[in-house]
């Protein structure tokens, strides 16, 4: 089928929508008090041009437009865009959720004063994010991810005076840093191997991944030849690259941190589009992986969903369960894709944006609003803190059902959209689990069981913030019409229920228990058509288990019937710390390298300067010995000398004593002696 | 009289002009300094526009092929019958040069920019500024060895008192501690300069020449002369070029600095002005890497292959213990300077890696550093002269109290923890791949450096966004009360100093083809010396 | 017949007071005499070893030398310590110093 633009005016839509929001972020800096407009405004531009590139691309044509950027050597780099189902996909998704934040955003940081700041780094984050979602080479789409991670960075220490939020974004930045050199070296790999980074000739339909093989322990491609085992490594720096960006184990620790930025940031960057950016990158050089970085792969996404749902269960703060949660969902993406089902994994990753984006924007509405009354009662609590919270389902009514309806997507309950995506990863790792038989199995248990404590800790939330008692009033001592809360004003309320109505399964989905009729899943799926009882089985008894602990967690939480917790236990503090990552990575890794620093550092002033300084001083030691000999000796020769011939003088002067007799004498010694000696000899 | 002897003696001639004027009129040296600097700017870039790139004038070893060329003859003695003595004052620039001409033009203009705060003896500080300045470039683009020998050492007198005299509180020991240093590797150097003169014959005149360009072609090294390599000759045991070229290597690895010879580095950039801090920084470590390109690989080039591996390995071992002596500084402008001796080691990297891309890279990162080195020792002048201290934990929360000065520090940082967008990233970048692609089209370093240089990119972030978050962010916090009236944010001047230097540290990061066009013929050119 | 012995030793003798008197004494005549002695010692020596040289008696002959120049030597000598008391006084030789060099 053929589009109705040309490719010159595909060109110039995608470079438009990628530019609006660049503009936009250098305007803000200088217009400033234009600056929610200019953010809007530009990713108003970009989504309306994302719409069109989208269906004038999406299952049509592959668009790739390229020139050349860097010309060294072999390697030649281009600027580009490719344009394919995911890129449009992405393009649409990151700009629809980047509006919704704006507006949202508008209202939640009214009072700041630096907000312009805000939003011209919000602008930022999307073209970047933006960029990223279309670059059409490696080296472009690594540029771009770290200007992405510098994006957010900036966002999460938006509140600079704030100690907590810039410790947040500095271990943000270094965690990701982490992944990116990994990501890096990825690059080069692929670039000493293949002499291209372009996304399109390595691993499109024709790429050249598919005419590059191992044999004989090498891994030879059309243009060079490296031992077998750099093709798990470079599987593997893209893996850890992804893990960077995606906080997936052992690099997850810095999401929950990121928390710190304000809510609308924490929705946007770090629950919808920039933590997918890792999933994404998996999802853009997959070709390249071999069975046994697939593997790890899905170990990494297992351990990872299942660590961040343990631990999702006990915290207390309310962004921090939603952070642990965007852990575990993440995991169950990369879990996807190890086994092997991008197109589960592609679907996962959209239906997830929306209905965590909406879970972090109403839990940052009842923030915002228990923030007002804060500052309105001059009263000193943690607005955050569940354990304040409580019934406030009757207070914020709107908040309460658009939260409720992104808790049931999120626990993949039908009708929503998490119930077709989440049942897609979990019968993928059931037959994968199938072919292979043996531990494998204990993929499918787990992902199980984690599905059931996702179910169980976001309603956990639900029932401690919305239902029950409401504490805080008697926290602070004030009656509960002196707080004068309610429902945020529209700008927050609007897009929570366009976004309420995205996590339907509807949407995405003509027959919302059908996963076959999907549009979404069925444009990337590759796999054949499979009529197995999995099919029907799993949701069953997933959903059947997931119903059950809901009704657990509201006699827990709300009824108080059933005490489950014993808070000093060693599980409850080992999900409660975080399973003591933080202590593990901020003690001792820290330390180790600081100390490794202070070494170096000794090292340098006592062993190099020492030496410099220990050949200074032999120098002069030596110098000071020689002018030691210079004086005594060599001096002391020509002096010793003289003095010899001027003592000899004395005392040749005594025998002239002028006294005859003494001369008599000394004739007679003189005579003596040598009559003597004569004698002797 | 070509551009480049202009370029070299307009500062010379208004040097001299500097020490005749009355002492009344002290005010003006400054502004005549600049002037100097800004004509020597307009030339330098009126060079660089019309720099003609192109594989027809690559330079390197061919002479011809070298543009503005200047060719007088010198010195000619006749010494019977050991022939004339032949030294030329022979210019000329290639692509290797141009750029870092360029550069120190720029950096020299921001350096008289920043005298603004010397107070003292303005006469002696600007005779020896603009003595420094004419040396300077005459280093670059001297092509006789003998030229290139004398600007060499005449950097280091200026230099030398230059710290001494207007420097801080340890001025003495860090001005004898470089002079002695440096002067430890050149006087060496000097000795493989006249074997090289004794073994280079001049393929036109017949006679020995210092001519370093013609030392690069081995056909005309004289038979069973000292570096011809087929005469094998022994020096300690060692082939007599293999000896030179170590010679060379370390007299050069002194300036970069490299591990482990960088200790003069930091106590030199922290006892120095300002201003020379960012001349050492910007241009002097710059003379480093290129002599080793130019000299100690151009002229050796069989040695270069044989201890490229040796390269690699202190090039990596820069680029990591300078990240981590840098993490462990309280020192502000102690910390710039050892991050210093990291991204040099990207160069040493590139170089080692002998592939287009490493050299390459390496040569963007010769001129990236020389952007951002100058950048950062300029932010930590500015805090310096309003409060004279630089301990990092005096600091705290400057953001909100210096807001366009933390912008320039964002930039500068994030510039040179190698952000994309900006040079370091190209620069880095491209170092890491030449050096890993060097396994498997020359095998001359292995891949595992690169991998090793990947991480020091990784200490960068560290201990640059640890600074940032200790000192700028947070609540305003100070050691003294009354240092919140001294600082104040950046005047006209400061702003006029950083723009350039961030805007071209952008522009070469979003547009690298503007340095890549000009020097990558002429790395093409010296890469077939080592086929 | 005398042997050789009893000359060697009595002059042996002689020369030892001789030259006795002549550290001694601190009178110039008493040194003068100590002289005397010591020459007239020697002669006693040629004399006595004169008599194994019969055909041309070379000892005789030296012993007479001695003696003349013996003569000579004293007349001088005392010319010598009268010239010296005059200008000193004394002819005690270690009064005077004009012979210290």
């Amino acid at each position: 089928m053929e589009s109705v633009f040309t490719n010159y005016e595909l060109l110039c839509l995608a470079v438009t929508a990628i530019t609006a929001p660049f503009l936009s972020f250098i305007f803000s800096l200088i217009f400033k008090k234009l600056a929610a407009t200019f953010g809007i405004v530009s990713i108003t531009v970009s989504l309306v041009f994302s719409a069109v590139l989208f269906f004038s691309v999406w299952q049509k044509q592959t668009f790739h437009f390229a020139f050349s950027w860097i010309k060294l050597g072999n390697v030649n780099i281009n600027i580009g865009i490719l344009l394919n189902n995911l890129s449009v996909l992405m393009l649409v998704l990151v700009s629809f959720i980047a509006l919704l934040v704006h507006i949202y955003s508008v209202e939640y940081i009214r009072k700041e004063a630096l907000k312009y700041r805000y939003f011209s780094y919000l602008s930022l984050f999307c073209f970047a994010m933006l960029c990223v979602v279309i670059a059409d080479n490696l080296f472009l789409l690594y540029a771009f991810w770290e200007l992405v991670g510098f994006a957010s960075y900036l966002l999460i220490g938006f509140w600079f005076t704030k100690k907590k939020a810039v410790h947040a974004n500095k271990k943000a930045f270094i965690m990701n840093r982490v992944g990116d050199v990994g990501f890096l070296i990825g690059l080069m790999i692929l670039l000493s191997q293949f002499h291209t980074l372009d996304i399109e000739t390595l691993f499109g339909a024709k790429g050249i991944i598919n005419s590059s093989f191992v044999q004989n322990g090498l891994w030879v491609t059309p243009f060079a030849t490296m031992p077998d085992y750099w093709l798990s490594i470079a599987g593997f720096c893209f893996l850890i690259g992804a893990c960077g960006k995606s906080a997936q184990f052992p690099l997850h620790s810095w999401l929950p941190d990121a928390m710190q930025g304000p809510t609308a940031v924490s929705s946007l960057i770090h629950a919808a589009t920039m933590v997918a950016a890792g999933v994404f990158l998996l999802l853009r050089v997959s070709p390249l992986f071999n069975d046994l970085v697939l593997t790890t792969m899905a170990s990494i996404g297992l351990l990872t969903a299942f660590m961040a749902a343990t631990i999702a269960l006990t915290q207390n703060d309310i962004k921090k369960v939603l952070a642990f949660s965007t852990i575990s969902q993440l995991g169950f993406m990369v879990l996807a894709v190890g086994v092997k089902d991008n197109a589960a994994a592609i679907f996962h990753l959209s239906t997830h944006a929306f209905f965590k984006c909406l879970l972090f924007l109403a839990a940052g509405m009842v923030i915002h609003q228990l923030h007002h009354v804060k500052e309105h009662t001059q009263s000193k609590f943690d607005e955050q803190d569940m354990r304040n919270m409580g019934g406030l389902s009757k207070l914020l009514p709107v908040t309460t059902v658009v939260f409720i309806i992104a808790a049931l997507a999120l626990s993949g309950l039908p009708f929503t959209s998490g119930y077709l995506s989440k049942d897609a990863i979990l019968i993928s790792v059931f037959e994968w689990a199938g072919e292979r038989g043996g531990i494998y199995w204990l993929f499918p248990i787990v992902i199980s069981i984690t599905s059931w404590l996702t179910a169980f800790y976001i309603f956990r939330v639900i029932f401690k913030t919305f239902f029950g008692e409401f504490k805080l009033p008697s926290l602070i001592n004030r009656k509960l019409e002196d707080l004068h809360l309610h429902d945020a004003n529209l700008w927050m309320k609007i897009p929570a229920v366009v976004l309420a109505v995205f996590c339907f399964g509807f949407f995405f989905a003509v027959n919302p228990f059908n996963l076959e009729s999907s549009w979404l899943h069925h444009a990337f799926n590759v796999k054949p058509h499979s009529e197995s009882l999995l099919h029907l089985f799993v949701p069953i008894y997933i959903n059947v288990l997931s119903l059950i602990l809901i009704v657990s967690a509201y006699l827990i939480y709300v009824k108080n019937k059933v005490v489950f917790t014993n808070h000093k236990s060693w599980y409850y503090q080992f999900s409660y710390q975080q399973w003591y990552f933080n202590v593990l990575y901020d003690k001792k890794l820290v330390k180790l390298i600081l100390w490794k620093a202070k070494i170096s550092f000794w090292f340098d002033t006592q062993i190099i300067d020492g030496a410099v300084h220990l050949s200074a001083k032999a120098t002069l030691v030596f110098s000071k010995i020689i002018d030691w000999i210079d004086r005594h000796i060599i001096d002391g020769f020509v002096n010793g000398l003289a003095g010899l011939v001027s003592r000899m003088n004395v005392w040749f002067r005594s025998m002239q004593s002028g006294k005859l007799q003494h001369y008599f004498v000394w004739m007679l010694l003189i005579f003596l002696s040598f009559m003597i000696y004569k004698v002797i000899i | 009289m070509g551009l480049l002897s202009v370029l070299i003696f307009l500062p010379l001639a208004f040097g001299a002009v500097i020490l005749m004027l009355p002492k009344s009129l002290n005010k003006w040296y400054k502004y005549i300094s600049l002037a100097v600097c800004v004509a020597q700017l307009a030339i330098a870039s009126y060079m660089y526009c019309h720099f003609k790139t192109g594989d027809a004038f690559a330079g390197v070893n061919q002479l011809s092929q070298y543009q503005w060329l200047e060719n007088l003859k010198w010195i000619r003695l006749d010494v019977g019958q050991f022939g004339t003595l032949q030294i030329d004052y022979l210019l000329g620039v290639d692509g290797f040069s141009i750029g870092l001409i360029w550069l120190s033009a720029l950096v020299m203009l921001v350096a008289t920019l920043s005298s603004w705060e010397i107070k003292t003896n303005l006469k002696g500080y600007f005779a020896l500024f603009l003595l420094l300045n004419a040396s300077v470039v005459g280093v670059f683009c001297s092509l006789d060895l003998f030229l290139f020998y004398i600007f060499y050492e005449l950097m280091l007198l200026p230099l030398y008192f230059l710290i001494g005299m207007w420097g801080g509180v340890r001025r003495e020991y860090a001005s004898i501690k470089f002079f002695l240093y440096t002067l430890f590797g050149s006087v060496f150097m000097l000795l493989v300069i006249a074997g090289l003169y004794l073994s280079v014959i001049d393929p036109n005149t017949g006679n020995h020449t210092f001519n370093m360009v013609y030392a690069m072609n081995p056909a005309n090294y004289a038979e069973g002369s000292i570096f011809n390599s087929l005469s094998n000759i022994q020096i300690f045991g060692f082939p007599a070029r293999t000896v030179g070229f170590l010679v060379v290597f370390v007299a050069f690895a002194i300036k970069v600095p490299v591990f482990p010879f960088h200790t003069w580095l930091p106590d030199a950039h922290v006892e120095a002005p300002t201003p020379i801090s960012l001349i050492l920084a910007g241009i002097l470590l710059k003379v480093g890497g290129y002599g080793i390109i130019r000299i100690a690989c151009g002229i050796f080039p069989e040695a270069a292959i044989s201890l490229s591996f040796w390269m690699g390995l202190l090039g990596i071992i820069s680029i990591i213990y300078g990240a981590m002596c840098a993490l462990a500084q309280r020192d502000l402008k102690r910390l710039v300077a050892y991050s210093s001796v990291s991204h040099m080691g990207f160069v040493l990297l590139g170089i080692a890696s002998l592939t287009s891309e490493g050299l390459n890279g390496a040569m963007m990162q010769m001129i990236s550093h020389g952007f951002l080195s100058v950048m950062l020792f300029f932010i930590v002048g500015v805090i310096y002269t309003r409060v004279h201290d630089r301990d990092i934990y005096n600091f705290r929360g400057l953001a909100n109290h210096m807001p366009v000065f933390t912008g320039f520090v964002m930039i500068a940082f994030f510039a040179s923890l190698g952000l994309p967008g900006f040079s370091a990233f190209i620069a880095e970048a491209f170092t890491l791949i030449g050096a890993f692609s060097s396994e498997t089209l020359n095998g001359f370093i292995p891949r595992w450096m690169a991998m090793v240089g990947a991480l020091g990119i990784l200490l960068g972030a560290g201990y640059l966004l640890w600074t940032l978050q200790r000192m700028f962010f947070g609540k305003l916090r100070l050691k003294k009360e009354e240092w919140k009236l001294a600082l104040t944010d950046v005047n006209a001047r400061e702003v006029i100093v950083m723009v350039p230097l961030a805007a071209m540290a952008l522009v070469l990061g979003v547009m690298p083809s503007i340095a890549f066009d000009v020097m990558s013929s002429s790395v093409n050119q010296f890469l077939l010396m080592f086929k | 017949m005398i042997p050789l012995q009893h000359f060697l030793l009595i002059g042996a003798i002689l020369f030892s007071l001789g030259l006795f008197a002549i550290i001694t004494r601190k009178n110039a005549i008493q040194i003068l005499m100590g002289i005397e002695l010591m020459l007239n010692a020697s002669i006693l020596n040629m004399v006595a070893f004169g008599k194994y040289d019969k055909i041309d008696n070379t000892g005789q002959i030296f012993g007479l030398f001695i003696i003349i120049l013996a003569a000579a030597a004293v007349a001088v000598a005392l010319v010598i310590i009268m010239n010296l008391y005059k200008r000193a006084q004394t002819i005690d030789p270690n009064q005077t110093k004009s012979l210290r060099g």
